[in-house]
C-alpha cells in the first residue's frame, strides 16, 4: 500500500489560498461590521453603520443599476451566442470558425473598450459619421457614457465568453436526435426547445455564469463608457475605497455585492448545475478509484 | 433592400459551403452578425493606427503613431507599465501554474478529509466578481503594512490565476486513465519518478494550456491591480485605463494592433485552451 | 519452476459498509496459470488489487512464498500487473513503455536495448518500438502492456480481465499466445476474468468467486464437470437445472430422484444422500442426446423422456433446442453438427422429440431439507 500523498500535492495550493482569499474574505467580512478611521482603516468597534449606511436611495439606484446592465448583457450574449455557436459547430470550418472567436477571446480588454470608444466617440466616431453620411441624423450624437453604451460594450466584451463554452457543448450534441425528433413529428421549433436545449444545459449554465459575474463586477468598462447615472456598485467601491477611504462602507457593498453575485449564481444554478459542480461530480466519480480507500464503492460494482 | 441583403446572404453562404447539413439561415445571419459586431470596432481601429489625421477622419496612410509609440518620450511611461505587465503575467502564470497543477494532482487522484473544503476555496474565486478580490487583498496588504508594489500584483493575480489553472489542469487530468499511475507504482516508480516520469510529462499539454490561459488573464486585468498596484507597480490595463479617462489618443491604436498583432499569434498557438477551459461534461 | 508459491490467508476486505470479500483463503502454486473467474462485482478483482498492493486488505495475510508482502508498497513487490485498460503511458514510446521498469532502475543503455528487443520479440512486436500508444491497436497495446508487466521478470504476473476491450477473434488469438508466453517464461499468472471460457481453455486451476467468497476451487473440467455448487452451476456453461427428492439410494453411487413435473430419474451420487433428502439437480445440454425416432434399444442407465420442441437457434457449429417436456419443465439441448448432412431427419419447430441421457451425467449440486 502506498502513502497518500494529496495532502501534500494540495497542500502549496491550499496555504495560498488561505492567505490570500480566504483571510482576505474574513477580513472585508469583519471590516463590515467595524467603525470608520478617518484616515482609512478602521477603528475595532462593532458597529452596523456600514449597512445602514447603504439604506439610501443612490445607493439602491446604483444596486439596480448593476443588476440590470449585467442581465441585459447576459441576455444580449446568450441570444447572440446560442444561434452563432450552433452555426459554428455545425459547420464543415469550425477550426477556422473557432479560430475568428478566440482571437477577441484572447484579446485584452482595455483595447476592446478603446475599440467602442472609437466607435461611439461623438467627433467623427464610426457610428457618428456613418449615421451622418446616411442622413439619419443632423447632428452627432453622445453615444458615450450612459447605461446603454455599457451593456453593448459588456457585451462584446465577454461575448467570446458566452459562444465558447457554448460552442463546445453543442460541438458533442449528437444531431441524430434532432433528426429523430423531426422523423417522430416534431416541428423544427419544438425539436430545438425540447431536444437541443435540454441537451446543451451544461453549457448554458457555463455561458451564463461567466458572462454575468463578470459583467455584474465590471469597473474598467462603467468607468470609461458609463456616466454618471450608468454608476454600477464597483465604481460605487472604488469611489469609497480612493477617495472617502471609507473602509467599513467599502466592505459592506464588497459583502452585498458578493452575496448578490452568490444569489444570481444559486438560483441559476438551481435551474441548472454549475460546471465546478459538474466537474466536481464528474471528478469524484472518476475518483473512486483513486487513492488508499478511494476504490471504495467502485471496486464493490466494477470488479 | 431586403432583396439585396437576401442575396448577399445567399453568397455568402455560397463561401462558407456548409456541406449537405441543414443549418438554418437563422443561425448563419446570426453568426455573421457577431463576425461583424465583434471584428468591425477592431478593424477600424487597425484602420486608423495608420490613419494621419489626429482626428478619426481618414486623411491618408501614415506610420507616425507608431513612430510616436514606439520613439516618443511622452510614452516612456506607457512602456514601463508594458514591462511591469509582462512582469506579472509571467511570474505570477509561473507560479500559479506550479501550484495549480500540484493541487490539481492532489484534488484529483486522492482523497484526504480537507479536501472537499480546498477544493471549494481554490474555486471560488472563479464565481465572485474580480473587484472584491481586488479590494479585500489590498485591505490585506495595508492591514499587515505590505508596500503597495509590483510584488502585491504579483501575489493578487497568482491568486486569481490558480483556479483556472487548477479547472485546466484537471480537466487533462480527466481525459486519461488512473491506471497509468498505478502501472508506474506497479513497475517499481517512487512516488517522485511517478510524478517526474508519468504525470507531468502526461498533464504537460494541460500544463501549457494553463499557463498560456494565466497569462493572458493576468495582462487582462485591471480591476486586481488597479486596487494593489504601488507606486511603479502599475500595470498596462490600469495605465491605459487613466489616460482614456482624458480622451482616446490616436497613438493607443497603434499600441493596439501592436498587442493585436500578438493576441492573434497566441490564439493559433493555443487553440486548444479552450477544449480544456470549456470542456465540458458529456 | 519459476514464479512464486502465492498464499491468499483468510482475506477480507470492507469499503465501508460493503463487504468486498469475506474470508478469502487460496493456495496458488508455483508457475500455475491461476483464473479468478466470477461475475462483475464478485470480489475477484479486489483481490487481485490486494495482491498487487493497490488495496490493503482489511483482515488477512498475502503470503508470496512464505513472506506476508502485506506491509510492501505496490513498488517493492515482485509482483506486475496488466491491466485491463492496458495503461500505457500516452507521452512514450512502445520502446520507452517496456523500458520504463528498467530506466527507473538506471540500467545502461545497451542492456536496456537488448532486454527490450527480447521482450518485444516475445510479444510479437519488434517492429512498433517507436510507435506511440496511440498509434496501436488494441491487441498491440495489449502485447506491449504484457512486455512491460514481464521485463522486471517479476514471480508472479496479475492480468486484470487484459482480454475485455478486445473483439472476440482476437481474444481468441491472444489468449493462445498468453498461455504460450505462460509456457516459455513459466512464472505464475493469475488470470481475473469473467468470462467462463477464457478460464476454462487456458488455466491450470480455476477459483470461482461470487458475492466475495470462492466458492470452489479446481481444474476447469472439475469446475464444468463436477459444479459443487449451484452457483458455479448456473455460472459455467448453460445448464438444465431441476429439483426433487431423493426416493431411492441404489447400485453404486446412484439415486433415484422424484421431480414433481417430470417423473422418477436416476441421478449420479457424488455426495452421501438418503431417501427424503431434497436435492437440486443440474444436467448439461450437450450431454443430452435428441431424435425424433424412440431410440431402439435403451441401455438401463439412461434416462429417458419425451417432449416438444419450442424452440430452436441454430447457431452454425451446433443447434439448440428448447424441449417442452410439459407444462412446467423444458430442457435445453444441445446438438453439435458433426456432419454435413445428418443421417438423422431434421429436427425442427413443434416436432415432437425424445431426449435421454447417461445418469452419471445428472449431478446433484445442492442438498436442502
Amino acid at each position: 500500500m502506498r502513502k497518500n500523498y494529496g495532502p501534500l500535492y494540495a497542500a502549496p495550493m491550499a496555504a495560498w489560498m488561505i492567505l490570500f482569499f480566504v483571510i482576505p474574505t474574513a477580513i472585508i467580512f469583519s471590516y463590515s461590521f467595524m467603525t470608520k478611521d478617518m484616515h482609512g482603516g478602521v477603528i475595532y468597534e462593532f458597529t452596523l453603520s456600514a449597512y445602514r449606511a447603504l439604506n439610501n436611495p443612490t445607493f439602491f439606484k446604483v444596486a439596480f443599476n448593476t443588476i440590470w446592465v449585467a442581465f441585459a448583457a447576459t441576455i444580449l450574449m446568450v441570444a447572440l451566442a446560442m444561434p452563432a455557436s450552433y452555426y459554428m459547430a455545425r459547420s464543415k470550418h469550425k477550426n477556422f470558425f473557432l479560430l475568428l472567436i478566440i482571437i477577441p477571446f484572447l484579446t485584452n480588454s482595455m483595447i476592446k473598450i478603446f475599440a467602442w470608444m472609437g466607435v461611439f466617440w461623438i467627433d467623427s466616431g464610426l457610428l457618428n459619421s456613418f449615421l451622418l453620411w446616411a442622413g439619419v441624423i443632423d447632428h452627432p450624437i453622445r453615444f458615450l457614457y450612459n447605461t446603454n453604451a455599457v451593456i453593448v460594450v459588456t457585451a462584446y466584451t465577454y461575448l467570446p465568453f458566452a459562444i465558447l463554452p457554448l460552442y463546445t457543448t453543442i460541438d458533442k450534441f449528437d444531431f441524430s436526435l434532432l433528426e429523430a425528433a423531426r422523423d417522430l413529428g416534431a416541428s423544427k421549433l419544438t425539436a430545438t426547445l425540447r431536444i437541443l436545449l435540454p441537451n446543451i444545459r451544461g453549457g448554458i449554465t457555463t455561458a451564463v455564469l461567466f458572462t454575468f459575474t463578470s459583467a455584474f463586477g465590471n469597473l474598467a468598462i462603467p468607468s470609461l463608457i458609463g456616466g454618471n447615472d450608468s454608476y454600477m456598485l464597483s465604481n460605487f467601491i472604488r469611489h469609497e475605497f480612493n477617495i472617502a477611504r471609507n473602509w467599513p462602507l467599502v466592505s459592506s457593498m464588497s459583502v452585498i455585492l458578493t452575496i448578490m453575485t452568490t444569489i444570481a449564481v444559486l438560483i441559476f444554478m438551481r435551474l441548472n448545475r454549475s460546471p465546478v459542480e459538474v466537474a466536481r461530480e464528474n471528478r469524484e466519480a472518476v475518483n473512486k478509484p483513486a487513492g488508499s480507500t478511494a476504490r471504495a464503492a467502485g471496486t464493490g460494482g466494477a470488479v | 433592400m431586403t432583396g439585396a441583403v437576401q442575396s448577399v446572404l445567399g453568397k455568402i453562404k455560397g463561401i462558407m459551403n456548409t456541406g449537405n447539413k441543414p443549418t438554418g439561415k437563422f443561425s448563419l445571419s446570426v453568426f455573421l452578425v457577431v463576425l461583424v459586431f465583434l471584428y468591425l470596432p477592431l478593424a477600424i481601429l487597425i484602420l486608423n493606427s495608420f490613419n494621419a489625421s489626429k482626428s478619426m477622419s481618414w486623411e491618408g496612410f501614415s506610420l507616425r503613431w507608431y513612430n510616436e509609440l514606439f520613439f516618443s518620450p511622452s510614452w516612456v511611461s506607457l512602456w514601463k507599465t508594458f514591462g511591469n505587465s509582462a512582469v506579472a503575467a509571467l511570474t505570477s502564470a509561473t507560479a500559479a501554474t506550479v501550484v495549480g497543477t500540484l493541487g490539481a494532482i492532489g484534488l484529483y487522484w486522492y482523497r484526504f478529509r480537507a479536501k472537499k473544503a480546498i477544493q471549494i476555496a481554490a474555486f471560488m474565486p472563479m464565481l465572485i466578481p474580480e473587484i472584491i478580490i481586488g479590494v479585500s487583498l489590498a485591505m490585506l496588504f495595508a492591514s499587515t503594512k505590505l508596500p503597495m508594489s509590483l510584488f502585491t500584483v504579483i501575489l493578487a493575480h497568482t491568486t486569481f490565476n490558480i483556479p483556472f489553472v487548477l479547472l485546466v489542469v484537471m480537466a487533462r487530468l480527466e481525459s486519461f486513465d488512473f491506471m497509468i499511475i498505478e502501472a508506474a507504482y506497479d513497475l517499481g516508480a517512487t512516488e517522485y519518478q511517478a510524478l517526474s516520469k508519468v504525470i507531468l510529462p502526461a498533464v504537460f499539454p494541460g500544463i501549457i494550456a494553463a499557463f498560456l490561459i494565466a497569462v493572458t488573464l493576468s495582462l487582462d486585468d485591471f480591476v486586481v491591480a488597479f486596487f494593489v498596484a504601488g507606486p511603479g507597480g502599475s500595470t498596462l490595463p490600469v495605465y491605459l485605463e487613466s489616460r482614456l479617462k482624458l480622451g482616446i489618443p490616436p497613438v493607443i491604436n497603434a499600441l493596439s494592433v501592436v498587442i493585436i498583432a500578438g493576441t492573434v499569434v497566441l490564439a493559433f498557438l493555443s487553440r486548444n485552451i479552450v477544449k480544456y477551459m470549456f470542456h465540458s461534461n458529456k | 519452476m519459476k514464479g512464486s508459491q502465492v498464499a491468499i490467508q483468510n482475506v477480507e476486505k470492507r469499503f465501508g459498509d460493503f463487504q468486498a470479500l469475506k474470508n478469502v483463503s487460496l493456495d496458488i502454486k508455483k508457475g500455475e496459470f491461476y483464473s479468478l473467474l466470477g461475475p462483475s462485482g464478485c470480489g475477484k478483482t479486489t483481490l487481485l488489487r490486494i495482491i498487487a498492493g493497490f488495496e490493503d486488505p482489511t483482515a488477512g495475510a498475502v503470503l508470496l512464498d512464505g513472506r506476508d508482502v502485506v506491509p510492501i508498497a505496490a513498488n517493492k513487490r515482485p509482483v506486475n500487473t496488466v491491466f485491463q485498460t492496458y495503461a500505457l503511458f500516452p507521452h512514450l514510446t512502445v520502446f520507452e513503455n517496456v523500458a520504463f521498469p528498467l530506466r527507473l532502475r538506471k540500467l545502461p543503455g545497451a542492456e536496456v536495448s537488448a532486454k527490450v528487443e527480447q521482450f518485444l520479440e516475445l510479444v510479437k512486436l519488434p517492429k512498433e518500438g517507436k510507435k506511440l500508444p496511440a498509434q496501436l491497436s488494441g491487441g498491440q497495446k495489449q502485447r506491449v502492456a504484457i512486455a512491460r508487466a514481464l521485463i522486471n521478470e517479476p514471480s508472479v504476473l496479475l492480468l486484470d480481465e487484459p482480454l475485455s476491450a478486445l473483439d472476440a477473434k482476437l481474444r481468441q488469438h491472444m489468449l493462445i499466445e498468453l498461455d504460450l508466453i505462460h509456457d516459455h517464461i513459466g512464472i505464475t499468472f493469475i488470470y481475473v476474468t469473467h468470462d467462463q471460457q477464457e478460464a476454462l481453455s487456458v488455466s491450470d486451476r480455476v477459483a470461482v468467486m461470487n458475492e466475495g467468497e470462492v466458492v470452489q476451487v479446481g481444474t476447469p473440467f472439475e469446475i464444468y464437470e463436477s459444479p459443487a455448487h449451484p452457483f458455479v452451476a448456473h455460472f459455467i456453461g448453460e445448464t438444465n437445472y431441476l429439483s426433487g427428492t431423493v426416493t431411492e439410494v441404489f447400485r453404486d453411487k446412484h439415486v433415484r430422484v422424484d421431480f414433481p413435473d417430470i417423473g422418477t430419474l436416476i441421478v449420479y451420487e457424488d455426495k452421501p444422500l438418503k431417501a427424503g433428502d431434497k436435492v437440486k439437480v443440474t444436467v448439461r445440454p450437450e450431454k443430452i442426446r435428441i431424435s425424433l425416432d424412440k431410440p431402439a434399444s435403451l441401455a438401463e442407465n439412461m434416462n429417458l423422456l419425451q417432449g416438444r420442441v419450442d424452440e430452436l437457434i441454430y447457431s452454425g457449429f451446433q443447434s439448440k433446442f428448447f424441449v417442452r417436456v410439459n407444462e412446467k419443465a423444458q430442457f435445453r439441448v444441445f446438438r453439435q453438427h458433426v456432419k454435413f448432412y445428418m443421417d438423422e431427419k431434421a429436427i425442427s419447430w413443434k416436432d415432437e422429440v425424445y431426449i435421454w441421457w447417461n445418469d452419471n451425467d445428472g449431478y446433484v449440486v445442492e442438498v436442502g431439507e
